[in-house]
């Protein structure tokens, strides 16, 4: 398993684009960008990042948001940091091997933040749980 | 820069937590930036336009240090937030009156993290055709950008904490005071 050149790897269209979102603070960041009139699309690319024996994309990272006025990808994430081992690999992978993607990961410290400085902190527990959870 | 109180204030009744930059720190960084924008507009003409409503104590302190002479204007957009309270799209609340159309222009914000609403007012006044736009801000947070926004100016680099004071609130409250200080323990956003 593995991708042996970077060479060969490119961006796939998201062969099953979602038709919601997976998570309620997905929805709270589109309307901010809404809000802003900032163009995206939600999940619309996915990298992969290493190929099985068969030619199959054994893994691979989808990213939540492509804004395209800025060729920026986003990921969200409200997982505790402790848990972002994986992510944090595939993101590393993913800097390797299409270096000319930019891409922002907003963690849960960071979305908890923006939440309080929109005033949007009594949805803290439906978008992002308790803060021992 | 780091924080370098552990001091709990509790002015007028106000408790927040440490203080993160103390008014001499504030008054420091502010006669920095100014000397800074004094000298790259030694012909003047320039037209400083401050974000409303947080930016009004180091606008104040920033105009008031400059050796140049300037055009003060403001700005105001409405503010995202809850669905109820949030109109739609961001609107313009305040524009500008100055003529900008050839001048240099300082856009001035109290804290810059996403760069969403400064770049949507850089949209706004770049079709008025000013000679050139240049930010300025007391605080920044690389780490949550969003939108790359030039920023010329930086008085200093904020902790992830949420900050109130010099014109950070929280829930309308503590702009008033005169240093920049975490939130109280128990308001702060917890979870790493």
């Amino acid at each position: 398993m593995g991708v042996s050149s970077p060479t060969i790897v490119k961006p796939v269209p998201n062969p099953n684009p979602p038709k919601d979102f997976a998570h309620p603070i997905e929805a709270e960041f589109a309307r901010l960008l809404d809000f802003y009139r900032i163009p995206w699309c939600y999940e619309p690319t996915t990298f992969p990042l290493a190929y099985g024996p068969e030619g199959a994309i054994a893994e691979a990272l989808t990213p939540d948001f492509y804004l395209p006025p800025f060729d920026l990808y986003v990921e969200l994430t409200t997982r505790r940091q402790s848990t972002l081992t994986r992510k944090h690999h595939k993101i590393r992978r993913l800097n390797e091997l299409y270096p000319q993607v930019e891409l922002r990961l907003l963690n849960r410290r960071q979305m908890r933040s923006l939440l309080y400085k929109y005033d949007l902190q009594d949805r803290l527990p439906r978008l992002i749980g308790a803060p021992n959870v | 820069m780091p924080p370098t109180s552990s001091a709990r204030p509790s002015v007028d009744g106000i408790d927040v937590g440490p203080i993160v930059f103390d008014s001499g720190q504030i008054r420091n960084g502010v006669a920095r930036l100014a000397a800074a924008i004094s000298a790259d507009h030694p012909d003047g003409d320039l037209v400083v336009v401050g974000i409303l409503p947080g930016v009004i104590f180091f606008l104040a302190d920033l105009v008031r240090s400059l050796s140049i002479p300037v055009e003060l204007d403001l700005m105001a957009i409405t503010r995202f937030g809850p669905p109820e309270a949030t109109g739609g799209e961001v609107r313009i609340q305040r524009d500008i009156e100055a003529h900008i159309r050839g001048r240099p222009v300082l856009l001035v914000e109290d804290i810059v993290d996403t760069g969403l609403t400064v770049h949507h007012l850089m949209g706004a006044l770049v079709p008025r055709q000013p000679s050139s736009i240049k930010i300025a801000a007391l605080l920044e947070r690389p780490d949550r950008r969003l939108i790359r926004v030039p920023l010329a100016y930086t008085g200093f680099q904020a902790p992830e904490d949420f900050l109130v004071g010099y014109g950070l609130q929280y829930q309308g409250r503590y702009r008033q005071l005169p240093y920049i200080a975490q939130l109280a323990p128990g308001d702060q956003p917890q979870g790493a």
